[in-house]
């Protein structure tokens, strides 16, 4: 009996279902995507005794090493360091935390809760992306927190911010992006967390956080902001500091000639990035969800 | 009618071993995989597989209880899994229309750290109940759960009975279009799972179709319309649930008659021919067929039929050969008929001949069993008095392989 096997006819073909289709799952199971939500942030406030202050932690030690490595710079080349450069590491660790802090733990929330997921049936998808905005309220807390000091440290506020607002957007649909394709891989590898850690560490000189694509040359500067990531903190820099329409170029003129620092075509593709992960992370998502509960 | 739920020949197979869950193991995994293929091995011989569930059909209409019993490993609970979308199958079709709601594992979503009141939204919202439906069945979970003094406790402070008794609440109100039963039937103290008890047959008998898996034999006959057996991932039988539960019991003492090589004589069938349902106070009939085999059996040694609580297998009644100067056969083909008046309790119980030995105070041989249910019929006082007769044919026509003649 046990060299049985079912006639190839029978084989259940694997999981399709069309995006329109998930998506609207996940808006019917959109409550329990804020009950995710609320249960993550209640927890995450409850422990942590600085509560609310703790959303500023992790932006205020990305601009402390981003300080550092600045001072370390302009002391070897003899610069000296510009307010706006300093205040444009406060804005560009806004997102840089988000995404780094929100990828961190949506990619181990699916095998934190497998559990649940071999014993009750719910749209899957939910547990990712509520982990993903459960680190919402801290994005806006330290956007809020930002944009009061800026003024203060002498940045006017621009008009302009608002196009930063439209990034930090599309970059929370990036992340979820990121998030369900990462969650689920490491629910079959369990070593992906691992793995992203690391890419983080080297993420955070890769993407203009901590440099800035003038400090590269021509060259440099035009692969810095061709990886996805970059809009999002560049732009970030660039509309909110620097007061600049991310529809017009920005031409840099520098020692080492001149140096385009944004350009409208990055505004489209942090729009075709963000939409083309999460079309994806939604998709292979599903199609791998039928074997979460034998892995987890 | 037309099912809601159905089962089309499902298969379900899992791999054991030589599975990687890490990038680290599974690198070194390919390789050794192209290498063998190299080799002219299949990798797929490597690869070792388990069928769990092997061309499983079933079908429950609307207003259907279905009851799945079966040994552990059995796959009854890959069957739920599957029906509850929680596992794919590998061949087969499944089809669950509507709403589901399971009263499987009543309390896992919920957070040790968060509140009764913050869990019972949480829990609800992943059951798939809509926030306004959770606000509005509020206070009648809290009081179904009795824990309304300890809503604002974080429920790690929560003994693991009022943990049980919050997370059935909750599924208790929810309003599936199916409804999925696993064993929550024993959920905290033997009062709550009284009231639980009802509630499930409240919502089991609400119309929507039912599927219940249970250990516990006497839920399973007490609720069910149907049954299935499942015999290590196929269905051994279906039909009622008393005639499932007979098969299912008569299996298990199958394996345990091969314990006794020694048996002097071998019972192979017990069945109520005139059916296995009867009023409190009627009259029951059971017949028991077997062969003896030998002649040297102690002559401490008697027949003997015992009736127990098919729940707590506590005993209600034996019958010796002892008392009723019935010897033990000596040799052939043999069948006894039992008429009890059942003046027992309504209840469910298991009847089973054995073989008493006097000298020892035990039962050296035991038979197959039989389901029995007593219904509520007149009413009943005083102490068990089964008013028996016991009629015996020797060398009868062998109807160990005569057709069970069973109503449910």
């Amino acid at each position: 009996m046990d060299g049985l096997a079912p006639p190839p006819s029978l084989l259940t073909p694997r999981r399709k279902t069309s995006l329109a289709k998930i998506i609207a799952e996940l808006w019917e199971s959109r409550e329990l995507v804020e009950q995710f939500m609320l249960r993550d942030i209640t927890i995450r406030y409850h422990q942590a005794i600085m509560g609310f202050a703790w959303a500023l932690m992790m932006p205020l030690l990305i601009v402390g090493a981003g300080l550092v490595f600045r001072v370390v710079l302009s002391t070897l080349a003899d610069t000296p360091i510009q307010g706006a450069s300093i205040a444009g590491l406060a804005v560009k660790a806004v997102p840089w935390a988000f995404f780094a802090g929100g990828l961190s733990t949506a990619t181990q929330s699916l095998l934190a809760q497998a559990n649940l997921i071999g014993k009750v049936y719910f749209t899957r998808e939910s547990i990712p992306i509520a982990s993903v905005l459960a680190q919402a309220p801290d994005l806006v807390v330290s956007l809020v927190v930002v944009l009061i000091a800026l003024p203060i440290v002498g940045v006017p506020m621009h008009l302009t911010t608002l196009w930063g607002l439209a990034l930090l957007t599309l970059l929370i649909l990036f992340t979820m992006g990121w998030a369900l394709l990462l969650s689920c891989a490491n629910l079959f590898f369990r070593d992906v967390k691992y793995i992203l850690q690391i890419a983080l560490n080297f993420g955070v000189f890769a993407t203009p956080v901590f440099f800035e694509p003038q400090m590269l040359g021509q060259k440099g500067a035009a692969i810095m902001l061709a990886l996805p990531l970059s809009p999002f903190i560049q732009g970030m820099d660039v509309a909110v500091v620097q007061g600049r329409n991310l529809l017009d170029r920005v031409v840099l003129n520098t020692p080492n000639g001149e140096v385009v620092v944004w350009a409208p075509w990055m505004l489209a593709y942090a729009i075709a990035v963000s939409l083309t992960l999460l079309t994806t992370g939604l998709i292979v998502f599903r199609r791998t969800s039928g074997k979460f509960a034998e892995m987890a | 009618m037309i099912p809601l739920l159905s089962f089309d020949r499902v298969w379900k197979r899992f791999r054991i071993g030589d599975t990687h869950d890490s990038l680290r193991d599974l690198i070194p995994g390919l390789a050794k995989t192209l290498l063998r293929k190299g080799a002219g091995e299949s990798s797929a011989k490597h690869k070792r597989v388990f069928w769990a569930l092997r061309d499983v059909s079933f079908e429950v209409g609307p207003g259907e209880v279905l009851g799945i019993i079966g040994p552990n490993g059995a796959g009854k609970s890959t069957t739920l899994k599957i029906l509850n979308r929680i596992m794919d199958p590998t061949a087969g079709a499944v089809r669950a229309e509507g709403k589901i709601g399971s009263l499987i594992e009543v309390s896992a979503g919920f957070h040790p750290d968060l509140t009764g009141r913050q869990n019972i939204y949480l829990q609800g919202a992943i059951m798939g109940m809509r926030k306004s439906e959770v606000e509005q069945k509020f206070d009648e979970i809290v009081d179904f759960a009795g824990t309304v003094e300890f809503l604002d406790t974080p429920v790690k402070r929560y003994s693991s009975g009022m943990n049980a008794r919050l997370g059935f609440a909750i599924a208790a109100h929810l309003e599936p279009d199916i409804l999925i039963i696993d064993e929550v039937l024993s959920v905290g103290d033997a009062a709550f799972q009284q009231k639980a008890f009802e509630r499930i047959k409240q919502m089991a008998t609400g119309g929507a179709p039912v599927v219940l898996v249970s250990h516990q034999l006497d839920r399973i006959s007490e609720l069910c319309s149907k049954a299935i057996l499942l015999d290590r991932g196929a269905i051994r039988t279906s039909g009622t649930p008393v005639h499932c539960i007979n098969t299912y019991l008569n299996s298990l003492t199958e394996d345990s008659d091969s314990a006794h090589p020694g048996a002097v004589i071998r019972y192979e069938r017990t069945f109520a021919p005139d059916g296995a349902v009867v009023d409190s106070g009627g009259q029951l009939t059971l017949v028991v067929s077997g062969y003896a085999e030998a002649t040297n059996a102690p002559s401490t040694w008697s027949p003997a039929l015992r009736i127990v609580e098919a729940d707590s297998r506590s005993e209600v009644h034996t019958i010796t050969g002892l008392q009723r100067g019935v010897p033990l056969p000596v040799s052939g083909a043999f069948e006894y008929h039992f008429s009890l008046q059942m003046n027992v309790p309504a209840g469910r119980y298991t009847a089973f001949p054995i073989v008493w030995d006097a000298a020892g105070q035990r039962d050296p041989i035991t038979g197959p069993s039989v389901h029995i249910e007593v219904v509520e019929g007149k009413a009943f006082f005083g102490p068990v008095q089964l008013n028996t007769e016991w009629r015996v044919i020797q060398n009868a026509a062998v109807r160990a392989s005569a057709p069970a003649r069973q109503r449910a």
